[in-house]
């Protein structure tokens, strides 16, 4: 692909927590090659401790990998890029001593962004995840999946290429999960962002992705990579098709052994 | 409906029932004080409640409020100054905190009321004394609940700051700055619990122009009427001090969900 | 993440710090004394105060006092403790007692109970019967509390569980209530031990004609200045052992 259509390149990154011979020696991710896609939205996924969020924080500049490099907008990434990156996590990374506008608001004071444009984006973004009605409450007040759709605010409104986003809804119940998936989808479809997702869930990086990325057992390398051609924004009736259970079917035979092998090996090491 | 049951569901209302055993109690005192025990010994309450306006108007005994007061004000505000310069010094900075934190837990579990006398050897017997003896109560707190509030941060909020592009100092002014307002203020509450504690100890032990002047001369004078004034008015004192920085404490932690 | 090799680096060089802060104060203090001339009567020499603390262990007069301090703080604890776990048990019986007096002791115990000292010293006076009577005052307090929140929170789902299978208020009481409640009184009664001890050392150096603290009292007033400070370091010894020992028997109480 030309350098005009990808967003990132990932070459050959591998990382390791820890030296070899250490009580807490990890090899959590092996020798990862891909492409990103602009305007792609890219699921990873994979069992426990596969390294997929590890990828995420090296992609995101958080993290310097062992081995391996990665590049965004032509840059070699070397840290935090926030006028290219914005991260929503599975944790609730909102500051609970500001309000939602607040939280909004201090995003954009961190990229940079001057004063008179921050009202408006800020109020953009909360209207585009139906936040509007909530941007005077303090995050202590609301619900996960409000919080998370704050979190996504937050993230919107740097108005970045680039969103990577670390399990956001795993925290969070089933239903909550399919409504926010299927707004997400929505919001998407309108804006032109690259979006590299985490998940533990098939169903919802079926019905999210455009690729899915199938990561095998620690030490994780990609497995394979599943095409999904359907156009955005996806019809929730796209979840009960055919097509919709043969792509879940294919990713749940490609994990079901790399999640045994997991659990088998399970106990020492933190998950990355 | 007999006053007995309206008295029984009144007393269903814990508050009331607190008031009512705290007035059971000062009638136990009152009678025991006019019937049992040597007026020498004990005064009733109604006595003390009585003579409340002799107490104040011994002479030097406003003025000896006062200065109380004002000794208690200062350790405060100095405690408050020292402990939040000591613990940021010490808290932003994990080495420094590494280091220093157990010398500073080593001091705060000494018995601070064996060095009384030294403290009045170097300072005095003035109000300076005073000052200095709550102040070493009153910074301790401040500098542990200030280490511990930047110490708790949840890691994510400042990896969330670091991944948006915030700088050192608007990671500081931000994030920790406003995590660690809660602490600090419970810090304070319990700062002022140490200032009162250290002032009054060390008025009690020598005074010449406190209050400890003056509890020293009711106690010699075999006067309980007026010792027991004078101790409520300054127990009153505690409690509306105690009060206000507990009120400012609940008031600024009001994001403080855990 | 860090490798252990750096994280034990870094935990002897703060070692190192605090070494290094502590021989300089005490070589500050050594300075001072001999080579800068600060009066023997403001700060006395460090080798004076060492062989007067060795004195006062070798002749045994610290005897006098430790024991006047020592009987004062277990008469004070023990009334203290039996009283607070007797009432603390009473009060948490019941919702409504809880409600009515939990905030009432901790309403008094925030108010700085030493402050009845000169009540007590009339009442009592300047014998050990005041010390002990504040002392077991001020420590029936946190006892008394933490039995309240030991017997009165305990996990309802382990009463019904017991209940259902046909426990009796006995063996309820000892099987249940009294370990679950038991590591909460534990540390009320190490926090009460340690106010206790806080407030007779306190009521001793206020007004006393025994005891260690009166002993310190004693030699500032003479301006003795090496045997004082001799005993102030033997009393914070003193009370950290005790406070050692303490915390050792709350720990082994708390094991299961």
């Amino acid at each position: 692909m030309s350098s005009d259509k990808v967003a990132i390149r990932i070459r050959g990154v591998s990382h390791q927590f820890g030296e070899e011979g250490d009580a807490r020696y990890v090899r959590a991710l092996r020798d990862t090659t891909l492409d990103v896609a602009r305007g792609e939205l890219l699921c990873l996924i994979g069992p426990s401790g596969c390294g997929k969020s590890t990828l995420l924080n090296v992609v995101g500049g958080l993290m310097t990998p062992t081995a391996g490099s990665v590049e965004v907008a032509g840059k070699r990434v070397a840290g935090p890029m926030p006028r290219d990156i914005a991260f929503v996590f599975q944790e609730n990374a909102l500051f609970p001593w500001n309000t939602v506008f607040e939280n909004v608001n201090l995003g954009m004071v961190f990229q940079g962004v001057p004063r008179a444009e921050r009202e408006a984006r800020a109020q953009r973004s909360l209207e585009a995840v139906g936040l509007k009605d909530f941007a005077q409450h303090y995050p202590g007040q609301l619900s996960g999946g409000m919080r998370q759709r704050a979190a996504l605010a937050r993230a919107l409104s740097l108005e970045t290429g680039i969103l990577l986003m670390d399990e956001p809804f795993g925290a969070l119940d089933e239903q909550t999960r399919m409504i926010l998936g299927e707004d997400l989808s929505v919001l998407l479809a309108r804006a032109d962002k690259t979006i590299v997702f985490v998940t533990h869930s098939l169903g919802e990086a079926t019905f999210l992705a455009d690729r899915v990325a199938v990561f095998s057992a620690r030490p994780g390398t990609i497995k394979e990579i599943i095409k999904i051609d359907e156009p955005h924004p996806r019809k929730p009736d796209f979840v009960t098709s055919a097509k919709f259970t043969a792509i879940r079917n294919e990713l749940y035979a490609l994990l079901h052994d790399e999640i045994r092998k997991t659990m088998a090996e399970s106990s020492v090491g933190p998950t990355p | 409906m007999t006053a007995a049951s309206a008295w029984r569901r009144a007393l269903r209302r814990p508050w009331v029932a607190r008031i009512a055993v705290v007035v059971l109690l000062l009638g136990l005192w009152e009678v025991a004080a006019r019937w049992w025990v040597d007026p020498m010994f004990l005064s009733p309450p109604s006595h003390v409640f009585a003579s409340l306006p002799a107490v104040f108007d011994t002479r030097g005994v406003p003025a000896a409020l006062r200065i109380t007061f004002w000794e208690l004000a200062v350790a405060f505000a100095l405690s408050v100054a020292i402990g939040l310069s000591i613990g940021l010094a010490v808290g932003l900075q994990p080495f420094a905190r590494k280091s220093f934190m157990p010398i500073i837990l080593l001091l705060y579990g000494t018995p601070q009321v064996t060095i009384l006398p030294l403290f009045i050897l170097y300072f005095g017997i003035g109000p300076a004394s005073k000052i200095a003896f709550g102040v070493s109560h009153g910074f301790f707190p401040i500098v542990m609940t200030i280490v511990a509030g930047v110490q708790n941060i949840k890691p994510i909020l400042l990896t969330s700051a670091r991944a948006m592009g915030a700088s050192r100092w608007q990671t500081l002014r931000y994030v920790v700055f406003p995590h660690m307002i809660p602490s600090f203020f419970a810090g304070m509450r319990l700062a002022m619990t140490g200032v009162l504690l250290g002032v009054l100890l060390a008025e009690l032990y020598v005074s010449t122009a406190g209050i400890g002047y003056f509890t020293t001369l009711f106690t010699q004078n075999f006067d309980p009427t007026r010792l027991l004034g004078l101790i409520s008015v300054l127990a009153a004192m505690a409690i509306v001090l105690n009060e206000i920085v507990r009120r400012a404490e609940v008031h600024f932690g009001r994001w403080h969900t855990d | 993440m860090r490798r252990s090799g750096n994280e034990r680096r870094g935990r002897l060089a703060s070692r190192a710090v605090q070494a290094t802060f502590l021989i300089a104060l005490v070589a500050l203090w050594y300075l001072a004394t001999t080579r800068w001339r600060v009066s023997p009567l403001l700060l006395p020499n460090p080798v004076a105060v060492l062989r007067d603390f060795w004195d006062i262990l070798k002749t045994g007069e610290f005897l006098g006092d430790l024991h006047v301090t020592l009987t004062e703080l277990a008469a004070a604890f023990a009334i203290a403790a039996s009283c607070g776990v007797v009432v603390g048990y009473l009060i948490s019986r019941s919702q409504y007692r809880i409600r009515v007096f939990e905030p009432l002791f901790a309403g008094i115990y925030s108010v700085p109970i030493i402050l009845f000292l000169p009540l007590y010293v009339l009442f009592f006076g300047l014998g050990p019967a005041s010390k002990i009577a504040l002392g077991a005052t001020i420590g029936f307090f946190p006892i008394a509390l933490n039995t309240v929140a030991g017997f009165g929170y305990v996990d309802r789902v382990l009463v019904v569980a017991a209940r259902s299978m046909g426990a009796s208020d006995v063996q309820l009481f000892r099987y249940v209530l009294l370990p679950a409640a038991l590591p909460i009184i534990l540390t009320g009664m190490r926090m009460g031990f340690t106010v206790a001890l806080l407030s007779i050392i306190g009521s001793e150096t206020i007004a006393s004609l025994a005891g260690l603290g009166h002993r310190i009292v004693h030699l500032a007033e003479g301006m003795e200045m090496a045997p004082m400070f001799a005993y102030i370091a033997f009393v914070v010894a003193i009370a950290a052992i005790l406070n050692v020992l303490v915390s050792m028997l709350e720990a082994r109480g708390r094991r299961p």
